[in-house]
């Protein structure tokens, strides 16, 4: 394969002579290299932003199609450049959405993580005619906690409470924690009376965490309100049921759970 | 010739351009809606300064987001650096990035390739 500027050298020798002048050929060669050079020109200026830079290139050394063949290594360039800088930003996306769905403190998930699901669970039950249950969790007493052992103490319950209705509950139920001291167990596929076996294995469990705080061992329990999903209610009427079941369980002496009505 | 100060924004670096130390620093990220308005003045003020003869000129970039057009124009300024290394000057870059991303790193390394001039990547603690 001849190098690139020995073919433009002959061609611009081929038009320069007088004798081709009237040759067939000579007015489409002349078209055709005038429109290689265009083209050349175009892909310059996609390839470069700067008009000014152009006039500082030493293109004149090289040859049309070793300028074209540079220009072409530098879109490639520009384009693996790109796609790796849109990479990271998928992964910032995606580190930043998973931020703030998570409670920082435990680890599980927020309020914000819990009405996504929640919402999600109310489409899909009223698509598929299911049912589902959910069981608001309160901690016991969990002022005294703070106040008795500080407020690092009183982390590391919440820390292990969460940790233990992670472990409890199902791979299909969502747990998160709602807000101070409480947290929330949505459970898909699931009516009152099998809901209120899972909390009552999950009170047990609560019951039995021994949380060791410097030379204390501090024992907790949890109240708890569960509500099952009746056909058209909205979720702001589901969660008020399960917050009266919860107001319930505490007025008749804490460490229990209540069932809705 | 003058020293050329650009402020940032949301979507354009801070540029800062001394023609005394010979150092040319941008921050941050670039997106601008018209790569031609920012960087135009930049590639001038670098032409306008490598053309007074022989100073030394380091490129110090602290960048992090750059959209396709940027990435094109910041290529434009490498080339306009290896012209000058070619012609025996001085002329250097940094380009800095946040030891917890590596993979800025490997982003420069792509930039750095094929360029003869010389090129540190070097990691910060932020």
């Amino acid at each position: 394969m001849r190098d690139g500027r020995q073919l433009e050298a002959e061609v611009e020798a081929l038009l320069a002579d007088e004798s081709h002048a009237d040759h067939p050929l000579h007015k489409a060669l002349a078209g055709l290299y005038t429109e290689f050079q265009a083209r050349l020109h175009q892909i310059e200026r996609i390839t470069q932003i700067s008009d000014h830079y152009q006039s500082v290139t030493r293109e004149a050394s090289l040859s049309l199609s070793d300028r074209y063949a540079k220009q072409l290594r530098q879109l490639q360039k520009i384009a693996r450049i790109s796609d790796r800088y849109q990479l990271i930003m998928r992964d910032l996306n995606q580190a930043l959405r998973t931020a703030s769905i998570t409670d920082t403190l435990t680890g599980i998930g927020n309020r914000r993580m819990l009405m996504e699901s929640l919402k999600a669970e109310l489409a899909r039950t009223n698509r598929m005619k299911r049912t589902f249950s959910i069981a608001v969790v309160d901690i016991d007493r969990f002022k005294a906690v703070n106040d008795t052992y500080g407020h690092d103490a009183g982390d590391k319950v919440l820390t292990e409470i969460a940790r233990t209705i992670e472990t409890d509950m199902r791979d299909y139920d969502t747990c998160g924690r709602w807000g101070g001291e409480e947290f929330l167990v949505i459970m898909p596929e699931i009516a009152a009376p099998a809901a209120a076996q899972a909390i009552e294995r999950l009170r047990n469990s609560i019951r039995a965490l021994r949380v060791v705080i410097g030379d204390h061992v501090v024992e907790v329990s949890a109240s708890f309100g569960i509500a099952e999903y009746r056909a058209d209610e909205n979720l702001s009427a589901l969660i008020n049921r399960a917050d009266a079941a919860l107001f319930a369980a505490k007025r008749a002496g804490r460490n229990r759970y209540e069932v809705a009505s | 010739m003058n020293n050329l100060k650009i402020e940032g924004t949301q979507s354009t670096p801070a540029v800062s351009c001394d023609m005394d130390t010979g150092i040319v620093e941008m921050r941050g990220d670039s997106y601008p809606e018209n790569s031609y308005e920012l960087f135009s003045p930049i590639l001038n003020w670098l032409d306008d300064f490598l053309k007074t003869g022989g100073r030394p000129l380091r490129l110090k970039l602290h960048l992090l987001y750059l959209n396709t057009s940027s990435v094109k124009a910041i290529m434009d300024i490498f080339d306009l650096l290896e012209e000058a290394h070619g012609k025996g000057f001085d002329v250097g870059v940094n380009w800095y990035y946040d030891q917890q991303n590596e993979r800025v790193a490997e982003l420069a390394e792509e930039f750095r390739e094929d360029y003869t001039f010389p090129f540190d990547i070097i990691a910060q603690v932020e």
